[in-house]
């Protein structure tokens, strides 16, 4: 029998934050030009097996991890900063110019898959997001089209 | 993104009582003027 919850896991990701058309929205890591909808839920699909995802055994549903640390190892491995940066790991490796990311948490909740790192899910929103490379005015766009907390960093 | 083993998996089912998507607030309506007699 599968565990049950009612109250939604929240987890780590990261985002890129891309312009589409007039404003900005957060935008798949590791899919490209697949953008996050605001004020409604994200929905995964699979070209194989549609809105049944995540399946186990596959590759399909939304990603987050369980810390931020793993989160942060993303971004580092991304930028191709490999040894430790920083103090601490609230400083992050310096970014392209231009091409600013979020690092958050996000709900998730729907059939979910855990593994020892993460999970994939069915449905997931932003729950708080940390702006990386963006300034206040972008940050203020996000909180105002997202509807949750953004910090710039 | 690197989430672990696929042999690790095991399925858990969230059914939250409520959606944690945020409702933007309604718009305010300007208060009336009191209007003296």
């Amino acid at each position: 029998m599968n565990e049950l919850h009612t109250e939604p896991i929240v987890a780590w990701r990261l985002w890129h934050v891309r312009r589409h058309e007039d404003e900005y929205r957060l935008e798949s890591f590791t899919w490209h030009h697949v953008s996050w909808p605001a004020q409604r839920r994200f929905e995964a699909w699979c070209s194989t097996h549609g809105g049944a995802a995540p399946v186990q055994g596959h590759e399909c549903g939304i990603y987050a991890f369980r810390t931020r640390q793993l989160a942060e190892d993303l971004l580092r491995r991304y930028t191709g900063v490999r040894q430790h940066y920083g103090r601490g790991y609230h400083e992050l490796p310096p970014l392209r110019q231009g091409c600013p990311l979020a690092l958050g948490r996000v709900s998730l909740w729907g059939r979910i898959v855990a593994r020892e790192n993460g999970f994939r899910a069915q449905y997931a929103y932003p729950y708080e997001l940390f702006l990386i490379g963006g300034d206040d005015g972008l940050a203020r766009d996000l909180r105002r089209l997202y509807a949750v907390d953004v910090s710039p960093s | 993104m690197d989430i672990g083993a696929p042999e690790t998996e095991r399925e858990i089912e969230v059914a939250p009582l409520e959606e944690p998507v945020p409702v933007p607030a309604p718009a305010e309506q300007p208060a009336e003027e009191p209007i003296p007699a």
